[in-house]
């Protein structure tokens, strides 16, 4: 691991790269670099998109992107030490203006991830195919996972237009 | 005659379909042009709702993010919860634990049998599967007081220890279960209805499956011993050796056999789980659940369901309430990707059978 972070710290200049614990990585990189990283670490063999994670930090008026990153193994019954990496790739992008390329290119399963994502956080991914809803049946104002979605609101405002049944006595 | 293209809903509400899904398919006659995979049926917004409710408040809830299996749902947060908060677990939780999470699988497969032989029209091989995962539920009853969502792993370890004498009855109810896989595979393995409707169906290659984020069965069928349990051992399982069961072709007949030998497996492991158990406490304290602040911090632990890689990535603010977790489920690559690609150029009758074959659990998606 840290042959292969000092690797990654020459490659990219921008990049912060710390290592947590035992097989845990961690890259924080400039929201330009991202896509190259993500091609470098598969041709380095890290070729397995785990998940594409958001994260809503309001105070500091930006979305970050969590990217992670396992080997699968090189053949196909030795457990090495490469497969029991997880690579945690970070980016922050705007929370006005969120937008950010796709990684369609690089790896196919991140297309239903960004999806969701734009649904859930707003982001616009450029050059995705398809950005329509996947899981929720209406848009909203404020992407629902947002921080400042204020659910409570949302059900009363929602929720409420059902007019109660009313029994014989008037009573609700 | 001229050939025209339609628009075909296959689900919500429909025969062949398993679970809260629906499929959009473009057909010509009988073959499938296009297929895009419509989940949301039953979202319900879990992740949104771990935001609001302590870190130990959250368990009744991870649990019915999946209804086949949710115990390696409290697995994955209670790894994930005692990572950020650096709980140690002691080694006879790890060994329940795992016992446990095996019994969940078996369960979980036999479930998964059931669906996929009522699929193929193997009523009687589905009615058997269903039985038997029945008296797994048993033994979930006896130890945890719930027949599907358990709640019995927690951070720090398990709710309270076996009760006396449930090694033997899980040794017996396993051995019920057991002595009947000859009867599973004259009336359904083997038989020559299930080869045809099934061999060469689905098929993708290693290589694909590797692209698509494949894991679990998907992947193990084409012959890729891919397995958390091996490549990152978490509770119990570096302890005992066990083999994991794998297949060449990549079809659905593959991937059918996979799941057996892992049912198979499963059993071997937890005899010997059982044999080697140690003694000692089965929790660790940990701090008053209305007053526990995590620290800072993010984390990412995965373990292997019965589908496949199950992670979480989980955020921490320092607060009382996890500040963001989200659920990588094997279903969704399995589900979205792979579904809507192999699908292509398939037939309408094997729509299900892909769609089970894989493995798709609707909940898992929807989240």
């Amino acid at each position: 691991m840290e042959l292969f972070k000092k690797k990654i710290e020459s490659a990219f200049s921008g990049v912060r790269v710390s290592i947590p614990g035992r097989y845990r990585m961690v890259i924080n990189a400039g929201k330009d670099e991202v896509i190259s990283i993500l091609n470098f670490l598969k041709g380095e063999g890290y070729n397995h998109l785990g998940i594409i994670s958001c994260v809503d930090w309001p105070g500091e008026g930006e979305l970050e992107l969590v990217y992670i990153i396992s080997a699968y193994m090189r053949d196909n019954d030795t457990y090495d030490d490469d497969c029991k990496a997880n690579i945690i790739l970070k980016t922050r992008i705007s929370r006005e203006k969120p937008e950010f390329a796709t990684a369609i290119n690089v790896f196919e399963n991140a297309e239903p991830y960004e999806r969701e994502i734009h649904e859930f956080f707003g982001v616009d991914f450029k050059g995705h195919p398809r950005l329509t809803p996947l899981l929720l049946e209406r848009e909203y104002e404020i992407p629902p996972f947002r921080k400042d979605f204020d659910t409570r609101k949302y059900v009363e405002e929602f929720f409420d237009k059902i007019p109660f049944v009313e029994n014989e006595d008037g009573q609700k | 005659m001229r050939k025209r293209e339609l628009e075909l809903y296959f689900g919500p509400q429909h025969l062949g379909m398993v679970g809260n899904f629906s499929i959009t398919l473009k057909v010509e006659g009988d073959r499938i042009l296009e297929a895009a995979a419509n989940p949301g049926y039953l979202h319900r917004g879990f992740e949104k709702l771990m935001e609001q409710r302590t870190w130990i408040q959250n368990f009744p809830m991870v649990c019915r993010m999946n209804v086949v299996e949710p115990d390696s749902m409290e697995m994955i947060y209670s790894m994930g919860v005692e990572k950020l908060a650096g709980i140690e677990v002691p080694e006879r939780a790890h060994y329940i634990r795992s016992i446990y999470l095996e019994l969940a699988r078996v369960g979980s497969h036999l479930f998964g049998l059931w669906a996929y032989a009522n699929m193929l029209g193997f009523d009687t091989v589905a009615q058997w599967a269903m039985y038997h995962r029945d008296l797994i539920l048993d033994l979930f009853e006896e130890l945890t007081g719930g027949r599907v969502y358990h709640i019995y792993i927690w951070p720090g370890g398990v709710r309270r220890d076996f009760p006396d004498g449930f090694e033997e009855k899980i040794i017996n109810t396993l051995h019920t279960i057991g002595s009947c896989v000859p009867d599973y595979d004259a009336a359904f393995f083997n038989n020559r209805i299930f080869y045809e409707r099934a061999k060469d169906i689905g098929k993708i290659t290693r290589e694909e499956a590797k692209e698509m984020g494949a894991t679990g069965q998907a992947l193990r069928a084409t012959g890729m011993k891919y397995d958390i349990r091996k490549v990152e051992p978490y509770a119990a399982y570096d302890k005992v050796p066990w083999n994991v069961p794998s297949r060449e072709d990549g079809d659905a007949y593959s991937r059918v056999w996979v799941i057996r030998d892992e049912m198979i497996e499963s059993v071997h492991m937890i005899f010997k789980l059982i044999d080697k158990m140690p003694g000692g406490k089965v929790y660790n304290k940990i701090p008053n659940p209305f007053k526990w602040n995590i620290p800072e911090s993010d984390a990412y632990v995965r373990c292997e369901s019965s589908r496949g890689e199950l992670g979480l990535y989980i955020v921490s603010d320092g607060g009382d309430k996890p500040y963001r977790a989200h659920f990588r489920t094997p279903s969704y690559p399995h589900g979205l990707t792979i579904l809507e690609k192999v699908l292509r150029n398939a037939s309408i009758a094997d729509v299900g059978n892909i769609m089970i074959s894989l493995y798709v659990v609707a909940p898992e998606i929807d989240r």
